[in-house]
């Protein structure tokens, strides 16, 4: 970290050098871009250079001078310890960090120093620091405080920056403090305020985040990837929470004050089937009065119609904004720029997973990482290999039987779902047989279906080992893709059943009987995910540690498990209609599913050996929630509220042609009143009027084909872009080339060094910037036995500098600056000046590519 | 653990709160896991005390890490180069490596955290260290000379945008900017 420690400034050496003093003349134009530190981001970071090792040279050239007035140089570098403005950040002048402390290290008001020197320096400096401090204090608070904790430095200088910007503040506000009327800090006293309660808002959401410690386990075992899977879970039942505090207090709480009384008997059987005593509780849409409610006589009085239809239109309205926005959130984030996405070598630089904590689960992750990578690097090599024409016709004939026969499946899946049902029906409108007989042939439908849901993606997944995929992802998403379809049949099936047979029968309530359908498919398809778990990892870790142990330990499956929430979710969302506490019993469900799934995790499971890219699969599950589900979960109520005949004899609705009569019914009643017009004129012409749809269907059109054509405009650019970098490079690398050819011809020289030394010194005039550095590098190997007292700790282990600087370090990479062609006598002045002209263009291209870069 | 009697003074937690992206909850967390690595002595000025780097990585979310030193040598502010953490320095650490910090200050120490030479760019040396690190050093893991060589060629050629054989800051966060998940697995939470 520290090393180089101020020994340039408490080594005399280098404050004699002559050549950095000319250096540094040259230097300080550029000082601020091109000196800074490697790791001093702020404001231009990247293409760094080699400071710290740079300075530990520069400062041993020129010993045979140093010698000559040492005392003189040590008594002023002590009396520069002792002026603590020196330092742009007044801190102490020991650097530790990897800073930035151009004021020692270049401005020596050396003996031999020339008059403009030092003083060019600090002025740019102290400029370059105000510039920063004065960006800080015209910004907001709250914008200052981001900027400053953005800054990569330590606490220390960040404290000095905040302080140095308050300074700045007050002085300013002092100098306009007249002006500052009461009013001003009033509003400033509420701001404040205000900052600090939603302060304290944050931290108890953050303390009521539920499972903090759970999910920091599960993440220091198996990472980010298992962890996906859990995070959704909490995520789903955050939903479900809300659902059920909405339908319980607007629609569950007044019907408890209207609630008759249950004579229905409780046998224990229910809780498994949804009927018998329940469909008498609120539990149903059937039990809900149609009535007003007035508890006190002549007080205001609760429309049980209006609140049910209100609170669940609300509810959706409410999912739908955060599922986009959510959706909309990590699609921004992880589909940056998909089109420049090439190969996964790169993302070694960032696939450690600092979430692993466990010492069993690093090694193992060290493990999947060297095969993973021994594996990609074989097939690297294989790759090259070119399928035949009749090859690939076989691919292709094997993909498309496996695709016909997963859809295959699904249809079958759905038929027999669908006489299933129609079957059920049949013998619950006749009714014979015992009364547990009736309630134990209603629960042989959602069995299949759970059975179907369970075992099919079984088969699916057979099917995969018949088709090989070129790449496993694409291969994840093929079997997604195929359960999604699956699953999302079946429930579609289930709903045209509810909707146009079971809406239509003579039954006596038929929402009532939707909602126990729905119930008994939640509840088993609840139970049938605890035997999942139990049988597919509990049973599959015992044969395949005990009998068969090459299957060994199994994974979690992710994609599956992920699926399966969704599946649930949209039933749930289904049946809150039907249903309205639905989401109680999911919550319920949630809570059980987190604590069984990671103990199974934890007994049973081993982490995924592949790479499982969290981000991306987030972002599908939720698309995956918003798309086939949600949105079918919208039109499925649409049609229930827009078009059905609600039930006659039960639920809020009855006697209403439509459930939607309820609302126009109740905007014909606004009407005689002139207060609540407005209500009337938005229904009138907002919701009701088909125009301002379509011209708002025209607007949203037109405005995503602008975004659209932005976004191809962007493209060209970033293209352009790249073209640029590659072209810089190349550049880069043509000058290198020419300044190493220079360097062997002046090696050959090497009695010409001193002379050159003094040549550069003299005519520092017409050299290009970096000419300096390349000069303390040439004349580096006479110096270099000299042994470094300092900074052993990190540079102990190998020399700082190897002599032959053309072969090892050839060139200082990322750092173009540094490796300028020198004019060496031997150079033509005109080559000079041509490269310094393309320096600067360089120079100036590579900001900008760099701002490109970060934005 | 001194209890309340030690916790830190409510100006000091609000300067704290705002350089880093810590909430109160999290600095308090992290007080007290730091005086416990504290020995009971210095206990009192728990603020100036300086915890060497061998305690530190006793700590359960670094122990196991690969880059337990890295970690250490970049956030320490020690002068004598000791790595040894200060409770600001600790800080500073749990505030890059918490949730709210953004990608762009992640991946500013991730680079410093593989540049194990500390010359500001990753070269070849930087990188077969790193690839060590995630590959463990295990005879069965260890990548051979040649695979080595054709991973840091594969690196270099993805993610060396301007082609002078190592990888700048800049063109490291440009590869992390293509993989999203870095954010989200760069994370201490203590």
């Amino acid at each position: 970290m520290s090393y180089h420690y101020n020994e340039a400034f408490e080594n005399p050496d280098y404050h004699n050098s002559e050549t950095l003093e000319s250096g540094r003349r040259k230097a300080s134009q550029m000082n601020s871009m091109f000196r800074q530190n490697p790791y001093d981001s702020s404001p231009y970071d990247s293409y760094t250079d080699h400071d710290g090792r740079e300075q530990r040279q520069s400062y041993s050239v020129d010993i045979p001078m140093a010698t000559m007035q040492p005392g003189l140089e040590v008594s002023q570098s002590a009396k520069r310890w002792g002026t603590p403005n020196a330092n742009p950040y007044g801190n102490t002048h020991i650097n530790h960090s990897f800073e930035y402390e151009p004021e020692f290290t270049y401005t020596p008001p050396s003996t031999l120093s020339t008059v403009d020197g030092p003083f060019a320096r600090r002025s740019s400096d102290a400029s370059e620091e105000e510039k920063i401090i004065r960006n800080l204090a015209s910004m907001t608070t709250r914008e200052r405080i981001k900027a400053i904790q953005k800054m990569p430095k330590t606490m220390k200088e960040k404290r000095e920056i905040r302080n140095k910007v308050l300074m700045e503040k007050t002085r300013k506000s002092v100098s306009y403090s007249t002006e500052i009327h009461c009013c001003t800090q009033c509003m400033y006293k509420i701001a404040l305020s205000y900052r600090r309660f939603r302060n304290g808002l944050s931290e108890l959401f953050q303390s009521l985040q539920l499972w903090q410690k759970t999910l920091k386990i599960i993440g220091g075992k198996f990472g980010t990837s298992v962890l996906s899977y859990f995070v959704f879970l909490t995520w789903l039942l955050t939903f479900n929470i809300f659902s059920f505090l909405v339908n319980f207090s607007f629609v569950t709480i007044p019907q408890f004050i209207a609630a008759g009384s249950n004579n229905l008997s409780f046998t224990g059987l229910e809780l498994l089937t949804g009927a018998g005593y329940f469909q008498q509780t609120v539990l149903y849409y059937g039990f809900y009065t149609n009535s007003t409610i007035t508890k006190i006589e002549n007080s205001t009085s609760y429309d049980m119609q209006l609140a049910y239809i209100f609170t669940i239109g609300i509810y959706f309205v409410i999912c739908f904004f955060s599922l986009v926005y959510s959706m909309a959130k990590s699609f921004r984030n992880n589909f940056v720029n998909p089109q420049t996405y090439s190969g996964n070598a790169g993302k070694l630089l960032c696939i450690w997973d600092f979430n692993i904590t466990n010492e069993k689960a690093v090694r193992l992750k060290q493990k999947n990482l060297s095969t993973q990578i021994k594996e990609a690097l074989s097939e690297g090599k294989s790759e090259d290999l070119n399928l035949s024409l009749k090859q690939r016709m076989v691919h292709i004939a094997i993909h498309l039987a496996a695709w016909i026969f997963s859809l295959g499946t699904t249809a079958v899946c759905c038929t027999c779902v669908y006489y299933l049902s129609i079957n059920n029906l049949k013998l619950f409108m006749k009714g014979d047989g015992t009364e547990l007989e009736n309630q134990a042939a209603t629960l042989v439908l959602p069995i299949v279906v759970s059975l179907l849901n369970l075992l099919t993606p079984f088969v699916f997944s057979l099917l995969e080992l018949l088709e090989k995929f070129q790449y496993p992802r694409n291969q994840i998403y093929v079997t997604i893709t195929r359960n999604v379809i699956l699953k999302m049949s079946i429930i579609g099936i289930l709903c045209y059943y509810w909707l146009n047979i079971v809406a239509t029968s003579a039954t006596e309530c038929w929402e009532t009987l939707v909602g126990q359908d729905i119930y008994r498919l939640v509840v088993v398809d609840f139970l049938f995910c605890l035997l999942g778990s139990f049988f597919g990892e509990f049973i599959r870790r015992i044969i395949g540690t005990k009998c068969l142990k090459n299957l060994g330990v199994p994974e979690f499956d992710i994609a599956r498990n992920v699926l399966g929430l969704i599946y649930v979710q949209t039933l749930t969302w289904i049946g809150i209609f039907f249903s309205p506490l639905l989401p109680a019993i999911q919550i319920i469900f949630f809570f059980i599913i987190f604590y069984v799934k990671k103990v199974s995790l934890m007994m049973n499971c081993q982490p995924p050996r592949k790479v499982w890219r969290a981000s991306q699969m987030t972002t599908l599950f939720i698309f995956l929630l918003f798309f086939p589900s949600f949105t079918g979960v919208l039109s499925v109520v649409a049609i229930t509220i827009w078009r059905l005949n609600p039930s006659e004899k039960c639920g809020p609705f009855r006697g209403l042609s439509s459930i939607f009569d309820a609302v126009s019914r109740w905007i014909d009643v606004l009407t005689n009143y002139p207060r609540s017009a407005w209500v009337v004129w938005i229904y009138h012409n907002l919701i009701e009027s088909v125009h301002f749809f379509f011209i708002l269907t025209v607007i949203i059109i037109i405005i995503t084909y602008l975004y659209w054509q932005i976004i191809e405009g962007r493209k060209i650019m970033v293209r352009l872009l790249h073209e640029q970098i590659i072209n810089e490079g190349k550049d880069k690398m043509f000058l290198l080339e020419k300044l190493r050819a220079l360097q062997a011809s002046t090696r050959d020289t090497p009695a010409r060094k001193g002379a050159s030394q003094q040549f550069s010194t003299t005519s520092s005039l017409y050299q290009p910037p970096g000419q300096l550095d390349q000069q303390r590098h040439l004349s580096m190997p006479n110096y270099l036995e000299r042994p470094l007292e300092k900074n052993k700790s990190s540079f102990s282990a190998k020399p700082p500098y190897t002599a032959d600087f053309p072969e090892t370090s050839g060139f200082l990479p990322g750092d173009p600056q540094r490796q300028q062609p020198s004019t060496k006598p031997g150079v033509s002045e005109a080559l000079a000046l041509a490269m310094r002209a393309r320096q600067q263009a360089e120079r100036e291209m590579e900001d900008e590519d760099e701002e490109d870069f970060r934005s | 653990m001194g209890g309340s009697a030690s916790s830190v003074p409510p100006d000091l937690l609000g300067e704290y709160q705002e350089l880093t992206f810590l909430t109160k909850q999290e600095i308090l967390i992290a007080h007290k896991r730091f005086s416990e690595l504290v020995p009971k002595e210095e206990r009192d000025q728990i603020l100036s005390a300086r915890v060497p780097k061998d305690k530190v990585v006793t700590l359960p979310e670094l122990r196991a890490n690969p880059f337990q030193h890295r970690i250490c040598r970049v956030f320490s502010t020690a002068e004598d180069g000791d790595d040894s953490l200060s409770f600001e320095d600790f800080l500073d650490m749990l505030s890059v490596f918490s949730d709210a910090a953004t990608s762009e200050i992640k991946s500013h120490y991730a680079f410093r955290i593989f540049d194990f030479d500390d010359d500001g760019t990753l070269d070849r040396k930087d990188l077969e260290n790193l690839v060590n690190c995630l590959t463990g050093d295990a005879d069965g893991t260890r990548l051979s000379t040649s695979e080595m060589d054709q991973l840091i060629q594969n690196i270099l050629e993805e993610s060396d945008i301007d082609k002078d054989g190592t990888i700048n800051l800049s063109e490291f966060q440009h590869v992390i900017s293509r993989s999203p998940d870095f954010a989200s697995s760069f994370k201490i939470v203590l």
